[in-house]
């Protein structure tokens, strides 16, 4: 496609490529985001000297350790809940320790611990900590065509729950853990890993223990983590976006309440029907589009580098004109839901329960949307609002007891970790980076809380992916081999960048 | 309210049927505690179906029976599900008269009942229990005959048999089914009488009693919703809980057309004309060929009298809907269950594309459930003995004009039906208020007045010692 091609050109590598493709002759149809991007690259490539890069591991000598141990960690059922977290932390510990790698373990339940190593530097500067959780949402098994905690290598696949959520992040530091040691890289500061449990639903367990009881153990100035990635559209990786700040999930529930009695008499007042109606109109309903500073950054960024006839669907959503917006709004949550999500507090109606016996009408049904709120939303306004949409006074509408999570601190583009990430994604992927706003909470939320600087990565997907149902939480959850080996090399080389000696 | 009615019927009714064939009376204030040792017994045997479990309850009858003097067998293709027949013998010069009341009842929500389901707690002149209308109020009461009928000697024209079946509510292949296919020679009878009719007051006073003759059939209908899985932090077009609501909201608002067959016209004339003027224009009304008149009547019924609305159609309730396993994963299918009773001349294929073109949604898939279902059988004749012995005791008792009725709630009558016998659905005194304020069959706070209870007892004994009686 010619937008790949124009996306490629306009990010090639810093240094010497960098400025080889800065020296292209005029006359390029795209020269002025051309001039840009070639300012922004000299900048970059003297933010990181060439030199001090200590020489790399030799990437394909190690292709099949890294897929033994994303295919071991996941192999271990780990599904939250019940978690069983355990599984993963007593091999972890073995290969830190075979490494030569001290680690330690903490847990508020023996079953679901939580696993932190330390390499030391010199202290010169604050730790770095990089972090990814342990267990894995749970699965509907006879929806998956392989077993969901087979790891069956499929068409340069890896297919098992956890591949994108989060083993990938969690091999991916494990192996720059035992690759930094491996190599001998001289540090100006301490790398901390962690992984943590119970990240999804229960972080009483992992990072609000961590941060609770054993804060001293994985404090640190920066943090790596999930929730960034690059994203490839047909097959070509066209950006990379580091999650600097992320939506509050908030679950709402809606009850209907009604008669019960014979289903052979239909009833006005049926809970199920009742309820059936306002989860319609609930998930009809798209909340207003609201921006921020890193998503507004995020969608000029990107329509800057994308194809006109998808840019021009970034653009018109910034737009202040109503309509165009509502236009380009339309066409994102067909097409790119994901974006849709980021434009505004979102609602997925995903649990409905009602009933237990066919021809028994219930007296009650209930069901539960998943709401990612805006950094900035006012929850108790905005429920006021879903108690409009629903208008139903059969219907209660509250919030559920789901545990939610603090806001903290966006992070910040101008920042060490940030020039560091940037750089990798053009060294490795060849694509500029993209402030994002996650749609979905992470264990960054507590250590912002903290004062942290967090940054969320993560390996290249493909955008088709994810409405094709074979995202992260599906029943298809997958990631490409080669992907899984190049986010190893970009998690070692950026970690590398921030804490090697200089 | 005022009924001005019944009392004019009530002299052409008592001249068909001469008091002087009845046998003695029981003396019936003596015996409402043996009425309600065993009632309650009955009732607090957990008989809910799934798993059922009708053994227990089968046991406790054959040692009432057999205590009696009265030989019961215990019969079925399931040790855990079995099936009661007992005989008493008459002198042969009719044929039999077959007497029934199904043990099982329908599953419980625990957490809703005010008085645990399986106590029969008295409370208020009402006992409150899961199965108290449906159908250990029969069960009690064609007991409660069969001993007095042997106790009071009662010279028999025909034999009465007893049935107490299984797996009434949803299995009716180990109960009723079985009976038919494999013992018919122990339960085959001229007619039967079993649950589906029943005696309505209204603000505490007895209007008129309804015969079950006949029966809508049920037919259960699945709706299943497909989309794509995901996380549910990003909303997805294809999202399957927001399609299978919208098609469940959709079903839910619709009613289908109004159609009258023989038993519901003759229902609907007749209670216009022992009713109060304000409701009666009602059931004149959805009887008039003018649409508005007719919709404006049906609207009427939906909202106050929904079991009339009910035998105007064929009925569809949404009643179970599940879909999602996680509150932050988008689930890929989504199922709701629609309890369909359609009119004995429904014809399925018809309805079902009815209902795809109400749900218009390619993401649905409407299909049968496959859920067992009923014979359609011949409906009951009007102008028979029992008919009239019905109508007789129905004034005796309750003082009650009769009508006709077909049952929206399926029954094991069905079975016998097709099998030639003649059945009649009879049933207690219950408030045509309590089903729509949520104390009817099957809902969470299942009662009957106890002292419907005992005329009920009275009601069967009337019109069973007409029917068998020597003459």
């Amino acid at each position: 496609v010619k937008g790949v091609e124009q996306v490629a050109e306009s990010t090639a590598a810093p240094g010497s490529a960098g400025l080889q493709a800065c020296q292209r002759p005029r006359g390029s149809p795209k020269r002025l985001r051309h001039v840009q991007s070639c300012i922004a690259l000299a900048a970059l490539a003297l933010s990181t000297p060439l030199a001090q890069i200590p020489p790399g591991p030799d990437w394909a000598a190690i292709e099949d350790e890294i897929m033994r141990h994303f295919q071991t960690v996941l192999r271990l059922d780990t599904s939250n809940p019940p978690g069983n977290e355990h599984l993963a932390v007593e091999y972890l510990k073995q290969v830190l320790d075979q490494e030569g790698i001290p680690a330690q373990i903490f847990a508020l339940d023996p079953k679901r611990p939580n696993i932190v190593a330390r390499l030391k530097g010199s202290g010169t500067k604050r730790p770095v900590l990089i972090m990814a959780h342990t267990d894995v949402v749970t699965v509907d098994a006879a929806k998956w065509k392989y077993p969901p905690f087979s790891a069956t290598r499929e068409g340069g696949y890896v297919y098992a729950r956890g591949t994108v959520d989060d083993k990938d992040n969690l091999t991916g530091g494990l192996m720059t853990m035992l690759l930094l040691k491996r190599q001998r890289v001289p540090l100006d500061r301490d790398v901390i890993f962690l992984a943590e449990s119970g990240e999804e639903g229960n972080s009483n367990f992992g990072i609000q223990y961590m941060v609770g009881e054993h804060f001293a153990q994985i404090d640190a100035k920066y943090c790596l983590a999930e929730g960034g990635g690059v994203t490839r559209i047909g097959g070509e990786p066209r950006f990379a976006t580091v999650q600097a700040t992320e939506k509050i999930p908030r679950g709402i529930e809606l009850v209907a309440t009604g008669i019960s009695g014979h289903g052979s008499v239909p009833l006005k007042s049926n809970a199920i029907v009742h309820l059936a109606a306002a989860v319609a109109k609930v998930g009809a309903w798209r909340p207003d589009v609201r921006f921020n500073e890193t998503s507004g950054t995020y969608f000029r960024r990107l329509a800057a580098i994308s194809p006109p006839e998808v840019a021009t669907h970034y653009r018109d959503v910034l737009s202040a004109d109503p309509k165009v917006r509502a236009a380009a709004d339309d066409w994102l949550f067909e097409n790119e839901p994901q974006h849709s999500s980021m434009l505004r507090t979102s609602v997925s109606p995903n649990i409905f329960t009602g009933g237990y016996r066919s021809n028994v009408i219930p007296s009650e049904a209930k069901a539960t949307l998943d709401v990612r709120m805006l950094p900035d939303e006012d929850p108790a306004a905005f429920l006021a609002q879903v108690k409009q949409i629903v208008n139903d006074p059969a219907v209660e509408v509250r919030f559920g007891a789901q545990n939610t999570r603090p806001a903290g601190v966006a992070a910040r583009v101008e920042s060490e970790p940030f020039k560091a990430i940037e750089a990798a994604n053009t060294r490795i992927y060849n694509v500029a980076t993209l402030p994002a706003m996650s749609t979905f909470a992470t264990d960054m939320a507590q250590l912002r809380a903290k004062g942290v600087q967090c940054f969320g990565i993560g390996p290249a997907t493909d955008l088709e992916d994810g409405p094709r149902g074979f995202g992260m939480h599906s029943d298809q959850e997958r990631l490409l081999e080669s992907e899984l080996y190049r986010f190893v090399r970009f998690n070692y080389d950026v970690v590398v960048d921030l804490a090697r000696a200089k | 309210m005022t009924f001005a009615r019944p009392a004019i019927l009530l002299i052409s009714l008592t001249s068909i049927t001469a008091f002087a064939q009845a046998p003695t009376q029981p003396d019936w204030a003596k015996l409402q505690d043996e009425t309600m040792q065993h009632y309650q017994a009955v009732l607090r045997i957990d008989t809910r179906n799934p798993p059922g479990n009708e053994t227990v309850l089968a046991e406790y009858l054959k040692r009432v029976l057999d205590k009696e003097g009265i030989p019961a067998q215990i019969v079925g293709s399931d040790p855990k599900r079995s099936n009661v027949v007992a005989r008493l013998k008459g002198n042969g010069k009719k044929r039999p008269l077959l007497i029934m009341g199904h043990s099982d009842v329908v599953t419980v929500d625990e957490a809703k009942w005010k008085f645990p389901p399986f106590s029969a707690t008295r409370d208020g002149g009402y006992i409150y229990g899961r199965g108290t209308v449906d159908d250990k109020d029969n069960l009690t009461a064609s007991l409660m005959t069969m001993l007095l009928l042997k106790r009071q000697n009662v010279a028999l024209d025909r034999d009465v048999i007893f049935l107490s079946e299984a797996g009434e509510e949803g299995s009716s292949g180990i109960g009723i089914g079985y009976m038919v296919k494999d013992q018919f020679p122990l339960i085959d009878a001229e007619y039967c009488l079993a649950e589906g009719g029943g005696v309505v007051r209204i603000g505490g006073e007895v209007k008129y009693a309804t015969v079950q003759t006949l029966e809508k059939i049920p037919r259960g209908i699945e709706l299943v919703a497909r989309g794509i899985s995901g996380h549910g932090s990003v909303p997805l077009k294809s999202n399957a809980i927001v399609h299978l609501a919208g098609a469940v909201a959709k079903v839910g608002d619709w009613r289908p057309e109004v159609r009258f067959n023989e038993t519901t016209g003759t229902y609907f004339r007749k209670l216009a004309a022992i009713s109060p003027p304000d409701v009666a224009r009602y059931y004149r009304d959805v009887l008039s060929t003018d649409p508005n008149v007719r919709k404006a009547a049906d609207d009427w019924l939906f909202e106050n009298e929904p079991r009339h609305s009910s035998m105007l159609r064929t009925s569809v309730s949404p009643n179970i809907f599940t879909g999602g396993y996680r509150s932050n994963v988008i689930p890929s299918e989504a199922k709701a269950t629609l309890d369909v009773r359609a009119l004995p001349d429904e014809d399925p294929a018809k309805f079902l594309e009815q209902v795809r073109r109400v749900v218009n949604d390619p993401a649905v898939e409407v299909r049968f459930t496959g859920q067992n279902e009923r014979p359609a059988g011949r409906d009951a004749r009007l102008d028979n003995e029992v008919y009239k012995a019905l109508e007789a005791a129905g004034t005796r008792v309750y003082n009650a004009t009769t009508l006709p009725t077909m049952s929206t709630g399926a029954t094991d009558m069905a079975q016998l039906r097709a099998k030639g016998v003649q059945c009649f659905g009879i049933g207690s005194a219950t408030d045509f208020e309590d089903p729509p304020k949520g104390f009817g069959a099957h809902s969470d706070q299942e009662r009957i007045l106890e002292n419907e209870l005992h005329r009920f007892v009275r009601y069967n004994w009337d019109i069973i010692t007409n029917i068998v009686g020597a003459k």
